[in-house]
């Protein structure tokens, strides 16, 4: 290690010019993490393969501003070098930050090389030379520096965007090449389209940039230290900033959790005063004076047409403030729609700028230069928003990926998908490699070196699963039997073993950690771990030997008190795979066929039988006793599609399909909520700081408000106290009348509860560690690794915490509290994207549904809705038959409002609307009508088609009594199925009739035919209009007027 | 926003060192003729100089003088030029106050006092260039100019400066780590007993963590030693082959 100095001119605090020195140590090892080196460089973890044909050595201005383009997978053997490192940290931590992800992913073929600390391919920086040069020159003796390290076997290029460079250092070394970035990818990389348009789109954004007017659109940002001082002596308040959905070119809110909590938060009003912040960043607000603060508009407004409301039917005043700088940007890529040509040619005739429109509401509208906005009409296009100057009115962008024409489905899911960050790529040939093979050449077997270690369940239990009909990753079973001539209940919980497959920090572990669950879109699903894993070697079938980890209680057979718990990896062969309604009606003693006992004589059959049909009463008895304690400490039971699937133990998230309510479903998920909170104690007190574990805060009661006034609107008082209260009195407010006002009252409970989180436990105090929905004190999730990452994390943890109680050497947890947390966050972020994705998909759905119907003559588009909630211009609406929630407008945009008829029937005619308390009222010429909380009344279903962002249900009151429709009543989720089914259809359809048009189209060209109608196929119209019946034209002649 | 990256993910830090490697330390004893004792150390960019009167009678008030031991009095000084901007240091400071008094605490923990009743000893410091670890690389000092005047102490003692960042502790900080919001914790230790005679740290740290902090001190400290040992011999090596002729 050699010292040297380095000297440095900073700016002071007060501005002042200060010379500061610097030591700097250089040293002769360095790795090069290269599996070239012949030096015996110490290289761990990721080292660059042999086998390319060079390495590239990017410089610090191609890293800076090319970022993205290097970021491409199928580039190999880039050697960053810190010097480059350094000057991408200068530039901002989010790039930094992105670029060490790059380093860290073993899928990308990228190193980094400290140049700046190896002896010789240091170069201090010389008088007078401008930065940018030294930059240069030192990424220049780093590339000379691996030539010769590697001893002249592998070529170095070094791209750089500066002209001098490529000259001055091109002919010095015969090995070391340098070229402009565009050179290289066109000469080495000329079939990597992605990354040239990549480089052309950034490259012309830069252009822009430079070229850019000076006209101040905003005020300026305040420099970070001024911030920071602000924030510390409370002069500006930080949070991150939150657009409103339906008022996104207005209404702001900044959320932050000290301050303000009784409060919403603090109004960012109108884009001015937003100052340029765009959705989710973290910014420093200053508040107004008193007499500028400004109310929240509560009235519906129709996406964002209306603004004009917004202004007279505010209510109270909040706090309104105006944003004075950011502190770090939240961007992430955004879906936008090119507009089309009839509009974006009035913007820009002679310049390349098209203003584009994302599809998340809440973001600008961006501006992206390109040459291609001809082409790229009406396409939905993934971009990335560079910068916003303080000049110019939106922010500046350039496009990534182009998604498909907009509309159509597949456009529409790969939407969703990008809108909510979920990457899903399919599994790579190397992860594929780590899996074990189990196919009919090469059967898996069990290895006996594990049936030694695990305890051997297959002979001496009764092992079976229960789960909806065609699952295919079983991760859960259950066992149960007697011990000690009855006095003793043995209950077993056994997981799947997926640890056992994927080893910590494998390429596969690396990929379920980065995707975190799995996820169910309305038409398919996205798997966490490779199928061989998910669907065989993991997934617990009937008949097969597989590993597992239990939990095994042994309970008083009388008063089902836990004597004994054990945990551990066991081997099992699951005997019986149960589907729910079979259980249910063995349960019933109904007469059921057990395909796994089909085979067999009747005689012992009958034995097979009385067995299983014990076991599953046994179970069923432990689950009831279980329910019945929880409700006691005050479990809620909750409606909504969403909270369900995430609380309870259902496995295949087809939670959009009906559940039944059979009680065998809650005796499985009794038994996983068991598992999970005796598995929760056991890893909590095995790593009191480094557990997983997973909470439910309880909500904030001011967020109950809308519940207790629906529910004294229908007579009944809601109690939101604690989870006990609220709990008994939903159970009490049930209409003797109608099922579904309870449903909505739960379903407004569910609403208002928080989700619960992952989290670790040395982050939070342990009184928060409960579980308000469960209302258990410790809560985790270990029974569906198949599917979730936390899960396998658990089992991680729960191994650990068993070698250490064996007297293993004190087995290091995997990692530290801050890790976990990290972990925690991201899963927690990855499962609300989940949702989210989950969520849009389904709406996407309907909409493709509803789109092909005609809404005036669809038996299907009239549907009945309830009421169950009021605005100023109109009610909430819930639809049972399709699950919908919606708005329902008693205004139209002309000031219309909706006026009752005698027979019940709705139609518009002028009048006013005024609002109360539980009931809205409309009034004009001909009487006036109020619609009631709770009241059914029938809407129309149509779809209102927008080209940039999501199509959106439009729901049209057409009478106030009920709808009685002619078909029976079937479950909304036997609709939404067939509504998927229905779409994929439609959607294969076409694609078809995609595939055959280039076919015309040839026979077209073959006889040179125009496309537009010729004047032989008008008269062939004709024709055939003359043929029909006078009926059929009429009615032809209707649809077209 | 950004702030600087104290140790990056390959180990490196800001100055290229890895975490647990020292400053380049150098040191001369016995530069001035005039004390009974001095020596000059530079610990990387911090560059210090130590001179040490005595054990000579009490001057001044001669109340102060104990009956069974030595009284310490030492002092600590910054030269106007040692940091990047000329700023006037004036005595008795509240910092160098401080300073001085945590000096005086650790060598009476090190010099036999009690060999020099009704006597005094003094120690006066001043850091010519400041560039983090300035108690530490006083106390090195200090202890070179100690030995130079043949005041007898149980050990050495060496100190030095250990922070903690990303769960891993960084030995010898420099001042570009010491300002960046590192929790540092100084440590003056008698490294062949293992004694501790100072430890000092203002920031927050989680008692976990303590002690890998403290354990990364003394072996950094015990590095420290193992120099001023190399460096005292050589010394006492130059002086006899001078002395012989």
């Amino acid at each position: 290690m050699i010292k040297t100095d380095k000297i440095l001119h900073l700016k002071s605090c007060r501005g002042r010019k200060v010379r500061v020195v610097r030591e700097h140590y250089v040293r002769e090892r360095v790795p090069c993490f290269s599996s070239l080196c012949q030096a015996g460089c110490p290289n761990d973890g990721k080292v660059l393969p042999e086998d390319l044909t060079h390495y590239v050595v990017p410089d610090a201005e191609v890293v800076l501003n090319f970022l993205e383009v290097l970021e491409v997978r199928e580039l190999q053997g880039v050697v960053f070098t810190r010097t480059a490192c350094q000057a991408l940290h200068s530039k901002g931590r989010r790039y930094y930050n992105r670029l060490r992800n790059l380093l860290k992913d073993p899928r990308h073929d990228c190193v980094l090389f400290a140049n700046e600390f190896q002896t010789y391919s240091y170069c201090p920086r010389e008088k007078g030379e401008s930065q940018e040069a030294w930059q240069t020159r030192c990424v220049y003796a780093a590339a000379v520096w691996y030539y010769n390290h590697l001893a002249g076997v592998m070529n170095i290029v070094m791209i750089t965007e500066d002209k001098n460079a490529v000259t001055q250092f091109s002919s010095l070394n015969s090995g070391v090449f340098v070229i402009s970035l565009e050179d290289y990818l066109q000469d080495f990389w000329p079939d990597l389209k992605a990354a040239q348009d990549l480089y052309s789109s950034i490259s012309q954004a830069l252009q822009e940039k430079e070229a850019e007017d000076s006209q101040r659109e905003f005020p300026e940002h305040l420099p970070a230290e001024v911030l920071e001082a602000g924030i510390k002596s409370g002069r500006y308040i930080q949070g991150s900033l939150k657009v409103s959905k339906h008022r996104a070119q207005n209404e702001a809110f900044i959320n932050n959790d000290s301050l303000f909590s009784k409060n919403t938060g603090v109004l960012v009003f109108g884009s001015k005063s937003r100052n340029r912040a765009i959705h989710g960043d973290l910014v420093a607000v200053e508040l107004l004076p008193k007499s500028e603060w400004k109310g929240k508009v509560t009235a519906l407004t129709e996406g964002q047409v209306d603004e004009k409301m917004g202004e007279d039917s505010k209510d109270k005043p909040m706090p309104t403030g105006r944003v004075v700088g950011i502190l770090q940007r939240n961007w992430r890529d955004y879906v936008v729609t090119f507009p089309s040509r009839d509009k974006s040619q009035s913007q820009s005739r002679n310049s390349q700028r098209i203003l584009a429109i994302p599809w998340d509401r809440r973001i600008p509208k961006i501006r992206i230069s390109t040459q291609q906005a001809d082409v790229l009409q009406d396409h939905r296009v993934v971009v990335r928003i560079d910068s916003w100057e303080s000049t110019s009115l939106y922010p500046n962008g350039h496009s990534v990926r182009v998604l498909g024409r907009a509309g159509e489905l597949e456009t529409e899911v790969q939407t969703i998908l990008t809108e909510n960050c979920i990457h899903v790529s399919p599994f790579s040939e190397a992860q594929l490699r780590e899996m074990p093979v189990n196919s009919t050449e090469k059967l898996w077997t069990v290895d006996p070196a594990q049936v030694e270690k695990r305890r051997d369940l297959r002979e001496s239990h009764l092992v079976f699963s229960i789960d909806p009909q065609g699952c295919e990753d079983v991760d859960d079973t259950l066992s149960v039997r007697s011990l000690a001539d009855g006095k003793l209940l043995e209950l077993g919980v056994h997981i799947a073993d997926v640890t056992h497959f994927v080893s910590e920090g494998s390429l596969t572990d690396l990929e379920a950690r980065t995707r975190a669950t799995t996820y169910y879109l309305a038409d398919r699903r996205y798997d966490m771990l490779p199928a061989v894993l998910s669907s065989d070697l993991c997934s617990l079938l009937g008949g097969a030997d597989r590993y597992a980890m239990s939990v095994l209680w042994e309970l008083d057979a009388q008063t089902l008190a836990v004597t004994k718990v054990w945990f551990g990896r066991t081997l099992i062969r699951s005997s019986y795979q149960l589907h729910y309604e079979l259980a249910q009606a063995l349960l019933n003693g109904e007469e059921a066929e057990v395909p796994e006992l089909a085979r067999l004589d009747s005689e012992e059959r009958g034995i097979r039988l009385t067995e299983l049909i014990k076991a599953l009463e046994t179970l069923t008895h432990v689950a009831r006793h279980l329910r019945a304690q929880r409700d006691q400490g005050g479990a809620l039971e909750l409606e909504g599609v969403e909270v369900r699937a995430q609380l309870d133990e259902e496995r295949n998230i087809t939670a959009l399909v009906p559940r039944q309510p059979l009680e065998v479903h809650e005796t499985v998920a009794e038994c996983m909520i068991y598992a999970n909170h005796w598995v929760a104690r056991k890893i909590q007190e095995a790593f009191p700081y480094q557990a997983l574990l997973r909470r439910h805060p309880p909500p904030r009661q001011e967020l109950f408000s809308p519940l207790v006034d629906t529910a004294k609107a229908a007579g009944f008082t809601i109690d939101t106290r604690n989870n006990k209260a609220l709990a008994d009195s939903l159970d009490r407010a049930v209409d003797p009348q109608d099922g579904l006002v309870n449903r909505l009252l739960r379903m407004m409970a569910t609403q208002a509860m928080s989700q619960a989180l992952y989290f670790s436990t040395g982050s939070h105090p342990e009184d928060q560690f409960y579980h308000y929905g469960l209302a258990l004190d410790r809560y985790t999730h270990f029974t569906s690794p198949i599917r979730r990452y936390a899960d396998i994390v658990v089992h991680r943890l729960l191994t650990a915490a068993l070698a250490v109680e064996e007297g293993a050497e004190l087995v290091k947890p995997q990692s530290g509290n801050k890790e976990l947390e990290e972990l925690a966050g991201h899963i927690n972020s990855r499962n609300k994207a989940a949702l989210l994705a989950q969520k849009s998909s389904v709406g996407v759905f309907q909409c493709l549904f509803f789109k092909e119907r005609d809404p005036q003559k669809d038996p299907c588009c009239v549907a009945d809705a309830i009421i169950y909630s009021i605005r100023d211009n109109g009610v909430l609406v819930f639809v049972p038959k399709y699950g919908v929630k919606g708005p329902v407008y008693m205004t139209n945009r002309d000031g219309q409002v909706v006026a009752v008829g005698s027979d019940g029937s709705c139609e518009w005619q002028s009048g006013s609307v005024r609002r109360y308390s539980d009931y809205i009222s409309t009034t004009s010429c001909c009487g006036s009508a109020s619609f009631r909380l709770f009241d059914h009344i029938t809407i129309r279903i149509s779809v209102t088609t927008i080209n940039c962002h999501a199509d959106t249900l439009n729901l049209q009151i057409i009478s106030n009594k009920p709808h009685c429709s002619a078909a029976p009543q079937q479950s909304f989720s036997q609709n939404r199925n067939q509504m998927v089914q229905e779409v994929v259809r439609l959607a294969e359809e076409a694609q078809e009739k995609a595939a055959l048009k280039p076919k015309l189209s040839k026979e077209e060209r073959e006889f040179r035919q125009s496309r537009s109608p010729n004047l032989y196929s008008l008269l062939e119209e004709v024709r055939e209009l003359a043929l029909m019946d006078l009926e059929a034209v009429s009615q032809i002649c209707a649809t077209t007027a | 926003m950004a702030g600087l990256e104290l140790l990056s993910d390959q180990g490196y830090r800001l100055d290229g060192r890895k975490a647990a490697e020292l400053r380049k330390v150098q040191a001369r004893m016995g530069v001035f003729a005039q004390a009974d004792g001095s020596a000059y150390l530079e610990q990387g960019n911090t560059k210090a100089l130590a001179v040490v009167y005595g054990p000579h009678e009490m001057r001044g008030s001669r109340s102060r003088a104990l009956h069974d031991r030595a009284v310490i009095n030492c002092q600590y000084s910054m030269a106007t030029f040692s940091t990047a901007e000329r700023k006037r240091r004036p005595h008795g400071d509240r910092k160098s106050t401080e300073m001085s008094l945590h000096l005086k605490q650790t060598f009476e923990a090190a010099v036999m006092t009690q060999l020099f009743p009704r006597s005094q000893i003094d120690i006066y410091v001043k850091i010519l260039q400041s560039d983090g670890g300035n108690y530490s690389v006083c106390v090195n000092a200090a202890t070179l100019a100690v030995i130079n005047a043949g005041i007898p102490m149980r050990d050495y003692v060496c100190a030095c400066t250990v922070g903690f960042v990303d769960e891993t502790p960084l030995a010898d900080l420099c001042y570009a780590e010491e300002s960046g919001g590192v929790s540092s914790l100084a440590l003056a230790l008698l490294p062949r007993g293992g004694q501790i005679a100072l430890l000092q740290m203002d920031a927050r740290l989680h008692q976990d963590h303590l002690e890998s902090l403290i354990e990364a001190a003394m072996t950094a400290c015990k590095g420290v030693s193992k120099v001023l040992d190399e460096v005292v011999r050589q010394h006492l090596q130059e002086a006899s082959v001078l002395t012989r002729e």
